[in-house]
C-alpha cells in the first residue's frame, strides 16, 4: 500500500467532467502534486485526441497530477512507467499475469483485450514541463458495449470477466499509486533502462509481426524493440523505421 | 522513399543548423544510417565573418546510396531556415504534430492571432503522450510552419511568433 502520508496526494471525488479536466484546472490553480484523483462518476470523460471514453459505474477513473522536473522530452517516458505501474497492479489484485501482455506504448491488454486506456497530456514552454497529467481509465467491472467501438479497435474486456475478480477502484488506486511510485523512483535514480528492459519483457508480439497507423501512413513490419527514447521499432521491407506516435495493431 | 523522410530530413538540418546557430559553431557534419540504402550525409556550415552566413548542405539521399555533396549557398540563412528567425518557436522533440485540441474543433491558432505568453499553440505527441507547445512569448502568429498530422523533428521550426 502506498504511503498517502508520504507527500502524494489523494482525492476522491463522486462525480467530475473528467479527472483529466480537474487536474487540467488544480495545475493552473497551483497545486504542487504529485496528486492522485480519482472519480466514482465522470460524466464527460475522454480519451486520447477527444475519443469518447465509456466509464460505467464500478471502473476505475483517475488522474495523477505531477510536476516532473525534466523536459518534455522525458514526459513520454511516464507512457511506460504508468503502463508498468498498472501491469503491476492488476497482475498483484486478479492473480492473473499470465493473461496480461503490454502494447506500445502504454496500453495494458488482458486476455489479449483492451481493459484500461491511459493518456498523458504534458504542458510546458520553452523546453521544461509544467505539468504532466496522467489519466488511467480502467474496465474493472464492465466493458463498454461493443457498439461504442471505433473500427478494428481492441475488443473490450473487463477485470471481472476475464478473471472473476470483482476489485474495487479504491483498492486498485492504493496498488496503482504503489506501483507508479516504484517506477517512479527506478526511473529516476537509474534512467529509462530498466523501464524499458521491464517493458519489454511484458510486451506482446515482441519479434512478430504488427502495424502502426500513423497521421499519415501506416507500417507494418517486425516489431524490433523500443529504443532509448522510447520509440518504437519496426522492421519494415523498406528498411528500419524508428516511430515516435502511432496506434499499433495485430 | 518518400515525401514523409524527406520533410523529416530537411528538419533535421534545420536542427542542426540552429544548433549550429545556438552554439555559435562554424561546422556540423553528421552521417546517420537507418540500415540498407537509407543513409544521410550532412555538413552544415556558416561564416564567422560579418557577412550573411551560407549554409552549404550535402543534400540527404533518400533512397540513393550515396550522397552528392551539394553547396547551396543562400543570401541569408535565416530566409531559407525559418529556425534561425527570431520568432521562431521550435519543437522540443520529436513527435506528431497536431494543430487542433481534437479532431474537428478548431485549430489552436491560426496566422495573424494576437497570441499570449504561455498560450497552447499546438499539441505534439510523443509516446502517446499530448505535449502542449506554448508560445514562449506575447505577440503575433506570423507564420505556421507545420500542417497538421506532420512528424516534427526535434529543434524543427514550428510557427514564427513576432
Amino acid at each position: 500500500m502506498p504511503d498517502w502520508s508520504s507527500g502524494t496526494e489523494r482525492l476522491i471525488l463522486e462525480s467530475v467532467d473528467s479527472t483529466m479536466a480537474e487536474a487540467a484546472r488544480r495545475a493552473v490553480a497551483g497545486a504542487a502534486g504529485p496528486l492522485w484523483i480519482m472519480a466514482r462518476e465522470q460524466v464527460a470523460a475522454r480519451g486520447r485526441r477527444g475519443r469518447v471514453w465509456e466509464n460505467p459505474v464500478g471502473n476505475f477513473a483517475a488522474t495523477l497530477l505531477m510536476r516532473p522536473p525534466e523536459s518534455p522530452v522525458q514526459a513520454g517516458l511516464r507512457s511506460f512507467t504508468a503502463a508498468l505501474a498498472l501491469y503491476d497492479a492488476l497482475a498483484g489484485l486478479s492473480g492473473r499475469a499470465d493473461l496480461l501482455t503490454l502494447k506500445w506504448p502504454n496500453d495494458v491488454l488482458l486476455a489479449g483485450g483492451k481493459v484500461a486506456g491511459i493518456l498523458l497530456e504534458s504542458a510546458g514552454q520553452g523546453g521544461a514541463m509544467s505539468h504532466l497529467a496522467i489519466g488511467f481509465g480502467v474496465n474493472l467491472a464492465a466493458a463498454p458495449p461493443p457498439e461504442a467501438l471505433e473500427a478494428g479497435a481492441f475488443a473490450p474486456v473487463s477485470v471481472l470477466e476475464a478473471t472473476g475478480v470483482r476489485v474495487a477502484p479504491e483498492v486498485l488506486l492504493d496498488a496503482l499509486a504503489a506501483a507508479f511510485d516504484g517506477w517512479e523512483q527506478r526511473l529516476a535514480a537509474y534512467g529509462f533502462a530498466p523501464v524499458r528492459r521491464a517493458w519489454l519483457a511484458r510486451a506482446a508480439r515482441l519479434g512478430e509481426t504488427i502495424t502502426a497507423r500513423m497521421a499519415r501512413e501506416t507500417l507494418t513490419g517486425i516489431f524490433e524493440t523500443v529504443d532509448e527514447t522510447g520509440a518504437l521499432v519496426l522492421s519494415t521491407r523498406d528498411g528500419r523505421r524508428v516511430i515516435p506516435a502511432a496506434d499499433v495493431f495485430f | 522513399m518518400t515525401k514523409e523522410i524527406r520533410e523529416s530530413d530537411v528538419a533535421f538540418i534545420e536542427a542542426l543548423a540552429e544548433l549550429l546557430r545556438r552554439n555559435d559553431l562554424s561546422e556540423i557534419e553528421v552521417q546517420r544510417d537507418y540500415g540498407k540504402d537509407d543513409c544521410l550525409n550532412v555538413r552544415v556550415a556558416r561564416q564567422m565573418a560579418p557577412a550573411p552566413a551560407p549554409v552549404a548542405v550535402a543534400v540527404p539521399a533518400t533512397p540513393a546510396p550515396a550522397a552528392q555533396p551539394v553547396a547551396v549557398g543562400t543570401p541569408s540563412a535565416a530566409e531559407s531556415d525559418p529556425a534561425l528567425l527570431p520568432g521562431a518557436v521550435t519543437s522540443p522533440m520529436v513527435g506528431t504534430v497536431y494543430l487542433q485540441p481534437e479532431p474537428g474543433t478548431p485549430a489552436f491558432v491560426k496566422v495573424g492571432d494576437q497570441v499570449k505568453e504561455g498560450q497552447t499553440l499546438l499539441i505534439i505527441e510523443a509516446m502517446k503522450t499530448m505535449n502542449q507547445i506554448s508560445s514562449p512569448r506575447a505577440g503575433t502568429v506570423k507564420r505556421i510552419l507545420v500542417e497538421d498530422g506532420s512528424p516534427a523533428e526535434y529543434g524543427a521550426p514550428l510557427m514564427i511568433v513576432e
